[in-house]
C-alpha cells in the first residue's frame, strides 16, 4: 500500500464512526422514507408500493394537509421577522456598556434553555382565561381577556408572543456579531459626524447580515419543524379548530396516531421541498443586503 | 517579593490538588453504591417474568403494585413485572417494541387504540389461549358491549381490567341552594338543561362565576336520540342522520344558552383533567358535569362528606334511555410476546374470568367497572356499591341495553378525532350541527376511499 493510501485509510478509519452513523442513521433513513412515501406501510407488515397514491391523495382530497400547511405558513410569516427584529434590538440593547449589563444579558438569555414542555405548559397558567396572569393585569385596566389557547382567533398571536419570548437564543448570536464589527469604522463615522441611527443603518447592520441571514435561514427552517408547544398546547389534537395543527404536529399524527407511514414519508418529503425552495429563496436574495465586509 | 510570589502559586496549585481531591471523593461517593449494588433478590427467584406495562402512575400506581402481588402470592410459576409507560405516546412505545421483536408480555391500552393495532396484525387472538371453559363462559357471561370493545372483525384481542362509563355528576347542595331537588332526576335532556340554566351564576358583566350544566360528548350523547354513529348491524357509519343532528342540535343550543364565548372561556380555565380537590366539580366550579366512574373514589378520598348524585343521561321525548359509551383498560398480549401463557394467566387473575369475587376486590381498588355481572353481583362488588351508592348508576347503564362499544375500525382513531373536530366547530358556533355532521361526513368517506386505494383493509 503507498503512503498516500495508507494516509487516506487512517483518515477514513479515524472519521469512521461518524461515517457509520451519517449513513445508518440519516442517509439510509432518508432514502428509505422516500421509498416508503410511494408505499402503503403501517410499519407492522411489509410495505406496499401504490405509487403516487400518497402524494395524489395529499395534494387532491386533504383539506387538513393545507390547513396545516396555511397554519405553518402564517406562523413562519409572523414570528420569523418579529423574533428577528426582537432579537437584533435585545443585542442592540445589550451591546451597550451599562453597569449589570452581563445580568440583564442572562435574564433575557434564560428564556430560551427552559425546556419547551416547561415554557409551553408555564404559559399554560400565566394565560388561563380566568386565573391566569396575564387576564387578571388587564382586568386592573377593564378589559376582558381573551380565552388565549382556546379561541383560534388567539392561539396563533398566543404562540407568536412566545416565540418572541424566547428570542434570547437568537440574540446571543447577534450579540456575538455585534463584537466583530471593527470599532475604527464606528470612530470614522463619528468623525464624519454620522448620526446614531446612521451609524445603526450604513455600519450595524450591513455588518450584522450574515449573522441575520444565518439565523434567518435557521429560523425558517425551524418553523417549518414547528412541533412541541402545539402538540403540547393542544394535547396533540390540533385545536381549536386546528389552529394550532402544524405541519409537523399532522404528519406525526398521521405517522402514529393513524399508523400510516406512507402517508407520514411522502408529507415529510413535501415538507423536505418546501424547506430547500425557500432557502433557496433566502439564499437567493442574499446577494442584495448580506455583506462580508469585503 | 518574589518569595510571596512563589508562596501564592504554592497555595493555589495545593488549592487546585485539594479541590481535584474533594471531587474525586464526592464522584467515589456517589458511585460506590451504584457499582457495588447487586439486584435486589425478588422473594419469587426462579419464576418466569412477566412484563406489563401499563398507564397508571401517581397514586394508581400503587393500586397496581396490590394487585401485582396478590397474583405473585398466588402464584407459583410466574412472578408479574409491572411498569409504569407514561399515556402519551405509549401506543407509540408499544408499536415501536412490538415492530422490533422486543415487546412486552402484556399491556393494558386504553380500548379506543385496540382496533388499529389489531388490524395491523400486533395482537394475538386471546381465544387461542383460553380452554374450552374459559371461551364458552367469555361467549355468554361478560357484559355484551363491554366484551365487544376489545374485538376487532370477530375477535378478541383484548380483554377488560377495569372498563369505564360516564354520568352527570350532580351537586346536590348547589340544587337545594336553586330550589331544585337532587333527588328528582330529570326526565327529558331538555328538563336537564333548565336545571343548569337555573344553577348558573354570573358577575354582573354577564361572565360565568359557576357553570350550571356540562353537557356529555356527542360520542355519548348521540346514543338517547337513536342507534349512534355507528349500525352495527349493516357495519356502517352514520354520521350525519336525523338523530346524529337532533342530538348535536341539542348540546348546541344548550351551549348558545350559555353563551358559545362565555362557556369556552370559563371552561378552559378550569382544571378539568385534574384527578384531586382541584377537579372543578369537587372544587364547587361547576354544579352538573358528565365525568367517568372513577370520580367516586376520587370525591370519596378527596371531599368525603360532600353531597352528590349520580344520573344517566336523560333522553330527549321517545328517546333511549341510560345511554353509555365503553371505554377503559383492556389487556392486549402482543403478537410476539415471550411469554404468553404467563400474561394470560395474569390477564384472568385480575379481569375476573377466574374467580369473580377476587376480581371485584381489585375493580373497587380502582374504582372501575367490570367485564361481566357475575363480578358486578358478586358479594364484594355490592358491598362496595353499598357504601358507596353512586357507583348504581353506572352499574345500571352497564346493564342496560343502551351501552355501546366503540365501533370495531381500523381507522378509529381517525373518526374519534373528526367526530371530536365537528363536535368542536358546532360547539363554537362556527357551524351548524348540519354543516358539522356533513363535513364529517365528506371527510371520512374520503379518508375511507384513500384508505381503500391504497389497500387498507377495512372491511369488516
Amino acid at each position: 500500500m503507498s503512503p498516500k493510501a495508507r494516509e487516506n485509510l487512517t483518515g477514513y478509519l479515524f472519521i469512521s464512526p461518524w461515517l457509520i452513523g451519517f449513513f445508518v442513521f440519516t442517509l439510509w433513513p432518508f432514502l428509505r422514507s422516500f421509498y416508503l412515501s410511494f408505499c402503503n406501510y403501517n410499519i407492522v407488515q411489509p410495505p406496499k408500493f401504490i405509487g403516487l397514491a400518497n402524494y395524489q391523495m395529499m395534494l387532491f382530497n386533504d383539506d387538513l394537509f393545507y390547513k396545516s400547511l396555511w397554519v405553518t405558513l402564517r406562523y413562519a410569516i409572523l414570528a420569523v421577522p418579529l423574533t428577528l427584529v426582537v432579537g437584533v434590538a435585545l443585542a442592540l440593547l445589550l451591546n451597550l456598556n451599562v453597569k449589570g449589563i452581563a445580568v440583564f444579558r442572562t435574564i433575557f438569555y434564560l428564556p430560551s434553555i427552559v425546556p419547551t414542555v416547561a415554557m409551553t405548559s408555564i404559559f399554560m397558567w400565566i394565560l388561563n382565561p380566568q386565573v391566569g396572569m396575564v387576564n387578571r393585569i388587564l382586568t386592573i385596566f377593564g378589559i376582558t381577556g381573551p380565552a388565549w389557547l382556546s379561541d383560534p382567533v388567539w392561539t396563533p398571536w398566543t404562540l407568536i408572543f412566545m416565540a418572541v419570548w424566547a428570542a434570547g437564543g437568537s440574540m446571543v448570536i447577534y450579540l456575538a456579531g455585534l463584537k466583530d464589527i471593527p470599532q475604527y469604522l464606528y470612530e470614522a463615522a463619528t468623525l464624519d459626524g454620522a448620526s446614531a441611527w446612521r451609524k445603526m443603518r450604513v455600519i450595524t447592520l450591513p455588518m450584522l447580515s450574515p449573522v441575520i441571514f444565518f439565523n434567518l435561514v435557521m429560523s425558517v427552517i425551524g418553523t417549518f419543524q414547528y412541533f412541541t408547544q402545539a402538540f403540547v398546547i393542544s394535547n396533540g389534537s390540533g385545536g381549536p379548530e386546528d389552529s394550532t395543527l402544524f405541519y409537523a404536529l399532522y404528519m406525526f399524527k398521521r405517522c402514529w396516531k393513524y399508523m400510516d407511514m406512507g402517508y407520514g414519508s411522502a408529507m415529510a418529503w413535501v415538507l423536505f421541498l418546501i424547506v430547500m425552495v425557500s432557502t433557496g429563496l433566502i439564499f437567493q436574495t442574499q446577494k442584495r443586503w448580506v455583506h462580508y465586509g469585503r | 517579593m518574589a518569595v510571596d510570589n512563589w508562596g501564592a502559586q504554592n497555595a493555589k496549585i495545593w488549592l487546585g490538588k485539594v479541590k481535584t481531591l474533594l471531587v474525586v471523593v464526592l464522584l467515589a461517593g456517589f458511585a460506590y453504591p451504584i457499582l457495588t449494588a447487586k439486584m435486589k433478590a425478588t422473594p419469587y427467584e426462579g419464576r418466569q417474568k412477566i412484563k406489563f406495562w401499563h398507564r397508571w402512575g401517581g397514586e394508581w400506581e400503587k393500586v397496581v403494585f396490590d394487585i401485582a402481588k396478590e397474583f405473585n402470592e398466588s402464584q407459583t410459576e410466574y412472578e408479574v413485572v409491572p411498569m409504569f409507560v407514561t399515556g402519551t405516546g405509549s401506543e407509540t412505545k408499544f408499536i415501536l417494541s412490538a415492530t422490533g421483536g422486543d415487546p412486552c408480555d402484556v399491556m393494558s391500552i386504553w380500548n379506543g387504540g385496540l382496533a388499529p393495532l389489531a388490524a395491523a396484525d400486533l395482537l394475538t387472538p386471546l381465544e387461542s389461549l383460553m380452554t374450552p371453559e374459559e371461551l364458552k363462559y367469555f361467549q355468554t357471561v361478560p357484559y355484551p358491549s363491554v366484551r365487544e370493545s376489545g374485538q376487532f372483525k370477530g375477535k378478541t384481542y383484548g380483554i377488560t381490567i377495569g372498563a369505564d362509563l360516564f354520568g352527570y355528576y350532580v351537586n346536590a347542595d348547589h340544587l337545594r341552594e336553586a330550589g331544585l331537588d337532587p333527588d328528582q332526576p330529570p326526565k327529558t335532556f331538555s328538563e336537564l338543561v333548565a336545571m343548569g340554566k337555573k344553577l348558573e351564576k354570573r358577575d354582573p358583566k354577564g361572565n360565568l362565576l359557576r357553570m350550571g350544566l356540562n353537557v356529555a360528548s356527542l360520542q355519548t350523547h348521540c346514543y338517547a336520540y337513536g342507534p349512534g354513529f355507528w349500525d352495527d348491524k349493516k357495519k356502517e357509519l352514520r354520521l350525519n342522520t336525523p338523530d346524529m343532528v337532533e342530538a348535536l342540535t341539542a348540546m348546541v343550543e344548550q351551549r348558545k344558552s350559555v353563551g358559545f364565548q362565555n362557556a369556552q372561556r370559563f371552561w378552559a380555565s378550569q382544571n378539568t383533567g385534574s384527578s384531586t380537590g382541584a377537579w372543578p366539580f369537587i372544587d364547587g366550579a361547576v354544579s352538573i358535569t358528565y365525568d367517568g366512574q372513577w370520580r367516586v373514589e376520587e370525591i370519596r378520598k378527596y371531599k368525603p362528606n360532600m353531597d352528590y348524585r349520580v344520573w344517566p343521561i336523560p333522553p330527549p321525548e321517545g328517546g333511549r334511555p341510560l345511554p353509555g359509551s365503553i371505554g377503559g383498560n383492556y389487556m392486549i398480549i402482543p403478537v410476539a410476546a415471550k411469554n404468553k401463557k404467563g400474561a394470560f394467566e395474569w390477564l384472568k387473575f385480575w379481569s375476573g374470568l377466574t374467580q369473580p369475587n377476587r376480581a371485584a376486590k381489585f375493580e373497587n381498588w380502582g374504582g372501575w367497572l367490570p367485564l361481566s355481572p357475575d363480578v358486578a353481583h358478586s358479594p364484594t362488588y355490592e358491598g362496595y356499591v353499598k357504601q358507596n351508592p353512586r357507583f348504581q348508576t353506572f352499574i345500571d347503564i352497564l346493564d342496560g341495553p343502551n351501552c355501546h362499544a366503540y365501533p370495531p375500525v381500523g381507522y378509529l382513531a381517525y373518526l374519534l378525532d373528526e367526530l371530536q373536530r365537528a363536535e368542536d366547530t358546532a360547539l363554537r358556533g362556527s357551524k351548524t350541527p348540519k354543516q358539522a355532521l356533513d363535513e364529517l361526513d365528506a371527510n371520512i368517506k374520503k379518508e375511507l376511499k384513500k384508505r381503500k386505494e391504497m389497500g387498507f383493509d377495512d372491511s369488516l
